[in-house]
């Protein structure tokens, strides 16, 4: 990858009008390089005002540092350009519900859905309906068990075990993440760890491994395992330390199951 | 082998299934030592175990997970084992996919604590 950026930065010194800027803030903000991705993306667009791929890319770096502002107006002007930008409905009906905009966010959602979202647009709409009422999920009793958030709730049978399913860009789809305070930080970790997911591909593939089943590894505060799932989805299951790494693959089996059930339609119960 | 971490990597190749072991700078994805089955393209290997370990680590340690020890990638034709985490060195084992993974990672481990 580095000498992907490496090339591209040299063509586009060449040539600032060149379209490999797209390519060259889509990997530095896949790396991280939040500040240089943006600003990358910020003279493309300059450039070529037109394009819609170069707008939605600031919108998704802009979300990546938490710039909620820059992503709506980026993704306002997409749908101004293509007003059937699917990504851009999605993108702002994420936005929307995280600053707890629910209205905003079922609207641009719905909009995504009536133009073949696909079932993570589906499952984000349910997620953002029932979370209209202004209160927290997680904090809810007594929630339906089909709803999203609580997909795995009866597959965790330690405390601090969590499961939850990201789409391809790294949204949450379904599951929480709760950190020591009980507080949910699954979009924060899922964010992070789905980057994960291409470096294994591309391993898998130049070493003629064939498909990727799962990935786990031990850290300092816990065991995360993580299963590729339907749709480009990825399923990120974590236990404590102490738990045996075979109990936590069982565990990672069992919420690939339910995922892909409810994934299909069919409730995953 | 007159390499410098011979012993520790002809232990881990002896484990059954075990196709290759390496010892991989995680910065620069180069190798440092290597114990390879004909056939495996050793600088292939490392980088691309280098760089997922390091994708690991940087990833977790975003999610204030803390370090990354061990990390296991199964696939559908085989298995890659790393261990790092105490210097820039890290402990690749590439494997069948029918390789006793435990017994890997208990040689992986007290071959990290080897190089400490």
């Amino acid at each position: 990858m580095s000498d992907d950026i490496h090339r591209w930065s040299d063509e586009l010194a060449r040539d600032p009008s060149s379209l490999v800027f797209l390519q060259l803030a889509e990997a530095l903000r896949r790396q991280g390089q939040l500040a240089v991705a943006l600003k990358i993306a910020l003279r493309g667009v300059e450039r070529h005002v037109k394009r819609v791929d170069a707008h939605d890319l600031v919108a998704r770096i802009a979300v990546d540092q938490r710039d909620f502002d820059r992503a709506v107006a980026a993704w306002e002007t997409v749908l101004t350009l293509q007003p059937e930008h699917v990504g851009a409905m999605k993108g702002l009906g994420y936005v929307h519900f995280q600053q707890q905009r629910f209205d905003d966010a079922e609207r641009y959602l719905s909009q995504a859905a009536e133009v073949g979202g696909g079932a993570d647009v589906t499952a984000a709409l349910e997620a953002v309906r029932r979370s209209s009422g202004g209160v927290p999920i997680a904090d809810v009793e007594g929630v339906p068990l089909s709803d999203a958030h609580r997909l795995f709730a009866d597959l965790l049978i330690d405390e601090g075990q969590t499961a939850m399913l990201l789409d391809g860009n790294g949204y949450v789809l379904a599951g929480l993440y709760l950190d020591s305070t009980g507080r949910d930080v699954a979009q924060e970790i899922g964010a992070q760890l789905s980057g994960i997911s291409d470096e294994v591909v591309r391993s898998t593939r130049h070493l003629d491994l064939g498909d990727w089943r799962s990935i786990v590894f031990e850290t300092n505060a816990a065991v995360i395992a993580m299963a590729p799932a339907t749709d480009s989805s990825l399923l990120v299951v974590a236990a404590s330390r102490a738990t045996p790494l075979g109990l936590l693959r069982r565990l990672l089996d069992r919420c690939a199951e339910r995922a892909a059930g409810w994934l299909s339609g069919g409730g995953g119960r | 082998m007159s390499a410098p971490f011979g012993t520790v990597l002809e232990t881990l190749t002896r484990q059954r299934g075990v196709r290759a072991s390496l010892i991989v700078s995680e910065s620069d994805g180069l190798v440092v030592d290597s114990n390879l089955r004909f056939g495996q393209d050793g600088a292939r290997v490392a980088a691309l175990a280098a760089s997922m370990y390091r994708k690991a680590r940087l990833s977790a340690r975003a999610a204030h997970l803390g370090a990354v020890a061990f990390l296991q990638l199964d696939a559908e034709r085989g298995r890659i084992c790393a261990v790092g985490g105490r210097s820039d060195l890290v402990i690749v084992v590439v494997s069948d996919a029918s390789a006793n993974v435990g017994l890997i990672r208990v040689e992986l481990l007290k071959a990290l604590e080897s190089l400490a």
